[in-house]
């Protein structure tokens, strides 16, 4: 299970947070550790070089593009490989909406197409897209090319 | 009105600086998105207050219940837009609300709509919305479509329903296999990603068919899988049959094993990583089998990737604990990751060195190890202190240089749970290594010098004072330890001062000093400090009221308290409840730990009832009431000390007319039968109730006493008790019938009086037996494998045993845990699931008060025999062999 996609402006504050099967009252936990843990490690990382941590059996990859910090965190078969995958998706949609390694105010501007790409990538905790051409024809409601 | 983006700020010059989102409030988001009403819709406007609600549920914003409902019902109509982009956007709002049960009828005719829509995007879309807002009875009817869309040839929509058949396992499994048919078909999908959904959701249906899942990897791995994250699946699913199958013994080949080193050589990372991950997961896995599967992962050691490096790592670490030699190889690559900028890839790296290393790498990799230490965060520390505990107890020769190491760490900043582990590490590093007692020692008396956390403090006095003693020259601690006395608070005092007290014990030349020393704390300002340093003033001085000889002064001050904490506190509560003149006895305290008695899980739903007879035995108050009434009937006065007394083995079914069960209470030379008796009947009262006992399945046991029961009125219990006599000491066993006889009165229900007449009746009772078992206390230690080493192997008695085929190992360990009688240590009764083997340590006391430790190793095989390796080890040759004989006869 993929449990959670956030994605936090370099000051540490949330900008989409997307958890599947973490129970409400452990969010907020996850959430300050995972801005602690960007704000302990972030610092000079260039964009999109991943870094990756695990607790127990939970593992984290994360990474940095433009002004944003993306955290994906997975158990079972969504391992660290796993979660590299996905964390690749999620950048490869993101530079292709915004053009760019997104600034925040980019991001902001584009926050809409940015939560239809994550829909299409990660639903309800499953890896459901890989592909970014064929993610950005799907938020348009097309078919995907190769169809 | 829509509210515009907020205008860019005077003070700000950079553009990018700036949110749109600046000032976003609930409430005017809301009357904003009153816009979705509108007759002529505006698209763009609709996004861009979608867009909004979103912003404001990621950021973790809650509606209520009327905003939601309220929300749900305005985006219903955005249906009426023919624009794509607005229609992506509802169906993502539609999930976000997650609308209730009741409201989903809304929008279910305009989804079933997009469902059947020509527009693939829109069915795909429509599935994946219905699939979560759906409830069992509209599953049903959108079934046919589902199974459909499975197999499209579109794989967006074949992925949507797949995936929808994941999620919609978890609630309507009866449903979904059903789909079995369709979602083998998607498998032989040209599409990667349906491939990978498809995989994932058929093994989920089969995932409790054993042969089923073995199949489909038969099938699957002849090669029709072409999408990576699939085939990492498969090699999952393939380890799994391999592990709950059977290697063959000749050739010692393992099913499918071919194939998963095939995909060592696949084109994609993240293929070789999980088949090279499997094999090194294999149980049992050779030497032969690891090689290149290790040489694979040592590849990944250096890449540029750090996932790929902590992957590597992370699985070395694992082989390591198991195979270090397997690891050695990779030595030199990981030596190069102790300075990897990611600090968990470095720690795993030191963790898994340490665990390779030879004794002649140690001084090397400590010296990077210092470097790295000072910049990582306290919980990859602790890892690192565990690892260098067990390298020291590895190579013992070296443990100066660890020990150095260790002592520098604790001189430096950190929280509790690393200096614990430390001092943790120090400790056990004294006890295994004799050499390093006097360096560890001082290490640990300078840190209490200086030690914020009283824990620790107390900790380390404790152990100085059983330890420094025996060093060489036991006066150099004293500084250290009145120090506390003079620097600490309440509970430091405390310790420093029983410190003192064991040095005075057991150091003569030390002895005048200590007492001045223990003077000075007869006026500290704290009770439990003044009252230790009183008792231990008297104790050693040898003129209180409480002298004994040298040895019991030792045997005060350093025995352990050998009876388990909660028997004490139980007892000093009852104690206090009920006051009386007379102090408290601590030997009245039970040694027994405690147990739920059997019989009261029997009889959930009998009354409760009062009286003695009727104690539920194991409660620590039990043996004691036993022992005090048995010792009130003057025909059993004289049988002596009582040893134990059995939890009730009842003697009757549930809701008969009389209720009786027994306690065997097992003296030296005799064991008393008690037998518990209620009647049920209102009508009845039984009179001289006796039991007579048929000992012919007993031969060693001769009855000479027998106590009847005069009355036995209606649901109150009364007591009748036999005795017999048997060799003494000896664990004799044997079998007993039981008949109750009496003599049955009717009794008038108005007045309640009985009739003068009454008829004398029989009852039978259920047999028992006496066990080798019930010669036997459950009395447990803190620290099984001290109290092993002390007991020493001069009465060890090793035999092995074939214990034939049992349903698991749990249960073979259950049956000679039972069969012994004795209390399990340290948890060991507890066999991890699917494990081919264990150790389970067991101690007790024999009747005599002999002690017995017991070590049982156990291994199943394939055919499920198992077979035991048992060693015991008492103060008594003939109680090893006595434990012996009980495992062979039962």
């Amino acid at each position: 299970m993929l449990l959670a996609v956030l994605i936090a402006n370099s000051e540490g504050n949330i900008l989409v947070e997307r958890f599947n099967g973490v129970p409400a009252e452990e969010r907020l936990h996850w959430r300050s550790f995972l801005v602690k843990l960007g704000a302990d490690n972030l610092k000079g990382v260039k964009n999109e070089e991943l870094l990756v941590a695990s607790h127990k059996s939970v593992y984290i990859v994360y990474t940095v593009l433009g002004d944003v910090s993306i955290f994906v965190v997975g158990k079972d078969e969504y391992d660290e490989l796993a979660l590299a995958e996905a964390i690749f998706v999620i950048t490869s949609a993101l530079k292709d909406v915004c053009g760019k390694p997104p600034t925040e105010r980019l991001f902001l501007d584009k926050y809409g197409k940015i939560c239809l790409c994550l829909d299409e990538i990660v639903w309800k905790g499953l890896l459901e897209n890989t592909d970014k051409e064929r993610i950005k024809r799907l938020v348009r409601l097309k078919p995907p090319t190769e169809f | 009105m829509a509210q515009p983006f907020v205008k860019k700020d005077d003070d700000r010059d950079d553009e990018d600086e700036y949110s749109p989102f600046m000032g976003i409030e609930k409430g005017a988001v809301l009357q904003e998105a009153r816009v979705f009403n509108d007759p002529q819709l505006d698209a763009k406007r609709c996004s861009q207050v979608i867009t909004k609600l979103l912003y404001l549920l990621n950021q973790g914003e809650t509606f209520t219940k009327t905003e939601a409902t309220g929300v749900f019902f305005a985006v219903t109509k955005l249906f009426q837009s023919r624009d794509t982009g607005l229609r992506r956007m509802v169906y993502l709002m539609i999930k976000e609300i997650s609308p209730s049960a009741d409201e989903v009828i809304i929008v279910t005719s305009s989804l079933m709509k997009d469902m059947n829509s020509r527009t693939d995007m829109y069915r795909a879309n429509a599935i994946r919305v219905l699939c979560q807002i759906t409830d069992g009875t509209l599953l049903t009817q959108i079934e046919r479509y589902l199974k459909q869309a499975i197999v499209d040839k579109n794989p967006v929509v074949a992925s949507a329903a797949i995936v929808s058949g994941i999620h919609l396992l978890q609630t309507a499994p009866e449903i979904v296999k059903r789909w079995s048919n369709e979602v083998q078909e998607a498998i032989q999908s040209r599409a990667a990603l349906v491939q990978f959904h498809a995989l994932a959701l058929l093994h989920q249906i089969r995932q409790n068919d054993r042969l089923a899942v073995s199949k489909l990897v038969t099938s699957l791995t002849k090669g029709s899988i072409r999408s990576p994250l699939a085939q990492c699946l498969l090699i999952r699913y393939t380890s799994q049959v391999i592990r709950e199958s059977v290697v063959n013994i000749q050739t010692g080949d393992r099913p499918f094993f071919d194939y998963i080193e095939g995909c060592l050589r696949h084109k994609t990372e993240m293929v070789i990583f999980e088949a090279a991950r499997a094999i090194t997961e294999l149980s049992n896995v050779t030497a032969r089998e690891l090689t290149p599967a290790i040489t694979v992962i040592q590849l990944f050691l250096s890449s540029s990737k750090p996932v790929l490096r902590f992957a590597a790592i992370r699985t070395l670490n694992k082989v390591a604990m198991t195979h270090p030699m397997a690891v050695t190889n990779c030595n030199i690559d990981m030596e190069s990751l102790i300075s990897d900028q990611n600090r968990s890839i470095a720690t795993l790296a030191i963790t898994t060195l340490l665990k390779t290393g030879n004794e002649s790498s140690v001084d090397r990799l400590m010296k990077q190890i210092t470097n790295f230490m000072s910049d990582i965060a306290d919980e990859f520390k602790i890892v690192v202190v565990e690892a260098i505990r067990s390298l020291c107890l590895k190579f013992p020769l070296k443990y100066r240089s660890l020990m150095n190491f260790l002592s520098s760490i604790l001189r430096e900043e950190g929280g509790f749970e690393y200096k614990k582990a430390i001092v943790d590490a120090i400790v056990i590093i004294i006890r295994d290594i004799p050499d390093a007692k006097e360096s560890g020692l001082l290490h640990l008396c300078e840190f209490i010098e200086d030690c914020e956390f009283t824990y620790l403090s107390t900790q380390i006095l404790h152990f100085l004072g059983n330890e420094g003693p025996k060093t060489s020259d036991p006066s150099k601690y004293i500084r250290y330890i009145y120090n506390r006395v003079i620097l600490e608070n309440a509970t430091i005092r405390a310790s420093a001062v029983s410190t003192l007290a064991k040095f005075g014990a057991m150091v003569d030349s030390l002895k005048p000093r200590i007492f001045i020393l223990l003077r000075r704390c007869l006026s500290d300002n704290d009770d439990e400090v003044r009252d230790r340093a009183t008792l231990y003033f008297n104790y050693l001085e040898g003129d209180g009221p409480v002298v004994e000889t040298e040895e019991s002064v030792k045997d005060f001050l350093f025995g352990s308290l050998d009876i388990p904490l909660g028997n004490l506190e139980t007892g000093l509560k009852n104690y206090i409840q009920d006051p009386s003149e007379e102090p408290f006895d601590v030997n009245s305290v039970p040694k027994e730990v405690k147990s739920q008695p059997p019989a009261e899980k029997k009889a959930p739903s009998r009354k409760p009832t009062t009286g003695l007879g009727t104690l539920p035995a194991g409660l620590t108050s039990s043996a004691d009431a036993y022992e005090n009434l048995l010792s009130s009937i003057q025909e059993f006065a004289s049988f002596g000390k009582l040893f134990k007394s059995s939890v009730p083995v009842e003697l009757t079914e549930e809701e008969t007319e009389y209720a009786v069960n027994v306690v065997k209470h097992i003296f030296d030379h005799h064991v008393v039968f008690q037998y518990n008796c209620t009647n049920t009947i209102p009508e009845q009262v039984l009179e001289n109730v006796t039991v007579i006992v048929d000992a012919s399945e007993a031969e060693e046991f001769s009855e000479v006493a027998s106590k009847p029961l005069r009355s036995l009125p209606y649901d109150t219990p009364g007591q009748t008790f036999v005795a017999f006599e048997k060799p003494q000491g000896v664990p004799v066993v044997g079998k007993f019938s039981n008949m109750l006889r009496f003599t049955v009165k009717e009794v008038d229900p108005s007045t309640g009086e009985a009739e003068d007449d009454g008829v004398e009746d029989e009852y039978q009772l259920e047999d028992f037996e006496v066990v080798a078992a019930d010669y036997m206390l459950k009395v447990g230690v803190s620290n099984f494998r001290n109290a092993w080493e002390s007991m020493g192997p001069d009465c060890e008695r090793i035999d092995e045993y074939g214990l034939g085929p049992r349903e698991s190992l749990a249960e073979a360990v259950n049956a000679v845990i039972q069969l012994l009688g004795m209390q399990p240590c340290e948890g060991t009764e507890v066999v991890p699931s699917n494990s081919r083997s264990h150790t389970c340590l067991l101690s007790g006391v024999y009747i005599g008060n002999v002690k017995v430790l017991v070590r049982l190793s156990l291994g199943i095989d394939g055919a499920k025999e198992v077979s035991m390796k048992l060693a015991v080890r008492s103060e008594d040759g003939n109680v090893s062999d006595a434990i012996h004989e009980t495992v062979a006869s039962g």
